[in-house]
């Protein structure tokens, strides 16, 4: 398929599927509703972690912390300053990025791989330990409820009123980071993940690249965090453990590393892969498992390397 | 004034002197072979110039600046580029997009037009993307932009990382052992791609090559180390003349 009639089967492709979600309310039951909601948050949440595990090729673990960061900026705005939930959002995108700003910090001292992983995993737990420990602040294990308030008459709690808010922030912030990827940064930062030392030969800042990978990264992922607190209308320190974790980490091995549509592709998929599993009460968490391993095993790439449609540059499996 | 000064460069290793007071001056359009045996600090020379190795001591200038102890990146910008010995090509990036990192410096847009997708951002991609094809059909490899740069036969992945290298028109261009690898049609390539872009481009070339019929056929000046110093320096005729070289390369007599 040549280049541009790929690119405008694409764009039709959006479209079309922009407006089947505009519909999706009018067809869906309330636990469907839920469900979906989930999708649009993991999706965003899995974007971001992407950006720092596939395109910049870092063993990087720190986006729990940006996912816990977000969720609590925004029920701490909400609940203890009366901020209005959907300005907390940008505010948790900002608080996010910054935290990713600080997690590039140990990245640019030179310390990576399994170091790298290690410390940004303890980044993460020690954010829990202060959501448990700060109550004052926090609320520690009881955690924080999300006030109800209402979004031009219509009641947030409403979860077809949150996925229209949803909806419209995935959409934004998913268009931002194709915009972002698809551009000399975008190749820039696969560059380092290639080859840092090359990169710098080239003119390219690689420092800067990669504060940049962790700044966005963070946006995202803190984004994220604050449409799960509305979504879930009470946080608390378990939703942010080891194994919120490693779920995360499934959805963007089975998205297809470095791949944006890839993340939406492993978030929806693994979202919705535990409500079919209920059937099997018990072994939920040996099917989820397994049907990873299975997807793994047979597309490396993940599921972004489907179809021909959702080959995208700078998306190239890590080996 | 010389396009590149280099006076008395220093580089140590934990005391293990790598580059002892080399000196020397590159013009404008001129090609330089820096020849020498293994081990005699050919490639120092060349990480310190890109900015990779800080020198101990010594001045780098360009056109007069020096940028001695200046980051890679920076240097580059300056228009100092430089091609690796074991090949410097993103194996996992395309062709193409190889190519489009070497006009990363050149493409314009604020990270804000880029982020929000602007017009003035997409314009420059556009312009880039054009350039970066125009590069590679110029030299025949129209045909493998798409491909995997990993995938490419070790010669075609030195032209490409030569196209990328230059793509930027550099003012100075460090050569790494450019013809590692290549087939004597290749080679034949090289010399004529080496020697347009001197002549016709006013490029100071550089040239690390063992290849001694490559080296007689396209440089101007030879500089010839041994032991992190510079023995000798000057004409490939005089070289050959040069009694300190024969030293060096054969023993003594």
């Amino acid at each position: 398929m040549a280049p541009g009639a790929r690119s405008s089967l694409w764009a039709w492709f959006c479209r079309g599927l922009i407006l089947a979600l505009l519909g999706l309310p009018l067809i869906t039951n309330p636990y469907v509703q839920f469900v979906v909601n989930s999708m649009l948050i993991y999706t965003v949440a899995t974007l971001g972690f992407n950006i720092v595990l596939g395109n910049l090729g870092q063993l990087a673990f720190a986006n729990i912390a940006f996912f816990g960061i977000g969720a609590y900026a925004s029920a701490i705005l909400a609940q203890t300053f009366g901020v209005p939930w959907l300005f907390t959002v940008p505010l948790a995108a900002i608080l996010g990025a910054a935290a990713g700003f600080l997690a590039s910090a140990v990245a640019l001292r030179g310390i990576r791989l399994y170091y790298l992983a290690i410390i940004t995993l303890a980044f993460g737990e020690f954010m829990r330990w202060l959501y448990l420990h700060l109550p004052a602040v926090t609320g520690g294990t009881d955690g924080m409820p999300m006030p109800r308030e209402t979004l031009f008459g219509l009641q947030l709690a409403q979860d077809d009123v949150k996925f229209y808010c949803f909806l419209v922030i995935t959409i934004v912030l998913f268009k931002l980071t194709l915009n972002l990827m698809q551009s000399r940064v975008g190749r820039a930062i696969a560059a380092v993940r290639e080859n840092e030392i090359v990169t710098a030969s080239l003119g390219i800042p690689t420092a800067r690249i990669i504060v940049l990978s962790f700044m966005w990264s963070g946006l995202l992922t803190g984004s994220a965090g604050a449409m799960f607190a509305q979504h879930t209308g009470h946080v608390f320190p378990e939703a942010f453990g080891m194994h919120q974790l490693i779920i995360g980490f499934a959805m963007v091995l089975v998205g297809g590393l470095g791949s944006i549509i890839g993340a939406a592709l492993g978030a929806v998929t693994l979202t919705a892969l535990p409500e079919y599993l209920r059937a099997f009460p018990g072994m939920e968490e040996l099917f989820f498992g397994l049907t990873v391993v299975v997807v793994l095993l047979l597309l490396p790439g993940g599921l972004a390397s489907l179809s021909p449609l959702f080959i995208e540059r700078h998306h190239r499996p890590l080996e | 004034m010389a396009l590149l000064h280099v006076r008395n460069l220093t580089a140590r290793f934990s005391g293990l002197v790598a580059l002892d007071e080399v000196s020397f001056e590159l013009q404008a359009g001129a090609v330089c072979a820096v020849i020498g045996p293994n081990g005699a600090g050919k490639t120092t020379l060349f990480n310190v110039i890109s900015g990779y190795v800080r020198p101990a001591a010594g001045q780098i200038l360009l056109r007069g600046q020096d940028i001695a102890g200046a980051t890679a990146h920076a240097i580059a910008m300056r228009g100092v580029r430089r091609t690796f010995q074991n090949g410097g090509l993103f194996p996992d990036l395309t062709v193409l997009e190889n190519v489009l990192t070497g006009l990363h410096v050149e493409t314009g847009g604020s990270l804000l037009d880029i982020i929000l997708g602007r017009r003035r951002a997409r314009a420059e991609e556009q312009a880039a993307l054009r350039r970066a094809r125009d590069l590679l059909r110029l030299m025949d490899m129209g045909q493998l932009a798409e491909a995997r740069a990993g995938d490419l036969s070790g010669g075609q992945q030195r032209i490409v990382e030569l196209i990328r290298t230059v793509a930027s028109d550099p003012a100075v261009l460090l050569l790494d052992e450019p013809a590692v690898g290549l087939s004597p049609v290749a080679r034949g390539q090289l010399l004529e791609i080496i020697r347009r872009l001197a002549g016709e481009k006013g490029v100071g070339i550089l040239l690390i090559e063992h290849a001694v019929e490559l080296v007689m056929a396209v440089a101007d000046r030879i500089l010839v180390m041994a032991a992190g110093a510079n023995i000798a320096e000057g004409t490939p005729a005089e070289i050959r003349q040069d009694r300190a070289v024969l030293e060096a390369y054969l023993g003594h007599a």
